[in-house]
C-alpha cells in the first residue's frame, strides 16, 4: 500500500511524460508531412513554356510563393497544435527555388542536380504537459524538406 | 495495472494516428494526380490503411472539392474512431482526425 502510494505519483508523471512525447512525434510527422507536399506541389508546377520550348524540366517562376501558401495550408490543417499562426510560421519559413541544375544550397551546402525547391522551417508547437513538468511548454520542430521533378 | 495499460492504450492510439495520418498525406497526393475523388483514390486509401492495420470500412473519407482543375486545391479528411479500454478506470472512444492538401494537377 505505501509502495503503491509513493510509486503512484512518478508513474502518472511518467504516464504523462509518455503521452507528450507520443503527441510530439505525431505533430513532428505533420509537420514534416506538411513541408513535403508543399515542396512537391511547388515542384509539379512546371515551367510549360520551356518544356515545349526545349523539352527540359524548369520550375515555375511563382514555385517559391506556391510552396509557401502549400505550406501555411497544411499547417493550418494541424493549427491547434501550434503555438503560433499558420501564416506566421510560413512567413517566417527560409524558402528556396533553384530552378536550373546543376545548383548549391545556399543554406545546407547540398548540390542539386536537377530543378529543386526547398524548405527550412522552425515550427514551434505546444507541449502543456511539459510545460506542468517544469520542461518547456513551447518545442521547436526544424523540418528541412527537398523536392526535385523526375 | 491502469497506468501500464494506460501508456500501452494510448501509445497504440498514437501509433494509429500516426499511421492514418500517413496513408491521408498518401491519399491527398494521389487525389491531385487523379483530379478529384475516384474509385481509385478510394481503393487506394483502403490499401493504404488496411496496410497500417486500420479497418477502412470504419474510417469516413471526405474529399473536398469532389472534382478540381490544374492548380486547384484538394483536400482529404479522414476520420475514424479508436476505442481506449483503462481497466477499473474507463472505457472511451477516441476521435482520430486527418487532413492534407494537395494541388490538382489534371489539366481539363
Amino acid at each position: 500500500m505505501v509502495t503503491t502510494l509513493v510509486l503512484a505519483p512518478l508513474l502518472l508523471v511518467a504516464l504523462a511524460g509518455v503521452l507528450q512525447l507520443g503527441a510530439l512525434r505525431a505533430a513532428a510527422a505533420r509537420v514534416r508531412a506538411a513541408a513535403d507536399l508543399a515542396t512537391l506541389v511547388a515542384v509539379n508546377d512546371q515551367d510549360d513554356a520551356e518544356l515545349a520550348r526545349s523539352g527540359s524540366l524548369r520550375l515555375s517562376a511563382d514555385a517559391v510563393d506556391v510552396a509557401r501558401e502549400y505550406f501555411a495550408r497544411e499547417l493550418e490543417l494541424s493549427s491547434s497544435l501550434l503555438d503560433s499562426s499558420a501564416a506566421e510560421i510560413a512567413a517566417a519559413a527560409d524558402l528556396a527555388a533553384y530552378p536550373t541544375a546543376p545548383a548549391y544550397d545556399t543554406r545546407t551546402g547540398a548540390r542539386y542536380d536537377r530543378p529543386t525547391v526547398r524548405i527550412s522551417a522552425s515550427v514551434p508547437v505546444r507541449t502543456p504537459i511539459f510545460g506542468a513538468l517544469v520542461l518547456r511548454p513551447v518545442t521547436t520542430i526544424e523540418v528541412l524538406s527537398v523536392s526535385s521533378p523526375r | 495495472m491502469p497506468l501500464l495499460f494506460s501508456i500501452l492504450e494510448f501509445g497504440s492510439a498514437l501509433e494509429r494516428w500516426l499511421a492514418q495520418d500517413a496513408a491521408t498525406v498518401q491519399a491527398a497526393r494521389y487525389a491531385g494526380e487523379l483530379g478529384g475523388d475516384a474509385p481509385e483514390l478510394r481503393r487506394f486509401l483502403g490499401d493504404q490503411l488496411r496496410s497500417a492495420g486500420i479497418d477502412p470500412d470504419r474510417v469516413s473519407v471526405d474529399v473536398a472539392p469532389s472534382r478540381v482543375g490544374w492548380r486547384e486545391p484538394i483536400q482529404v479528411s479522414v476520420s475514424s474512431a479508436y476505442p481506449v479500454s483503462i481497466p477499473f478506470l474507463f472505457s472511451t472512444t477516441l476521435p482520430l482526425r486527418s487532413s492534407a492538401i494537395s494541388r490538382g494537377e489534371v489539366n481539363r
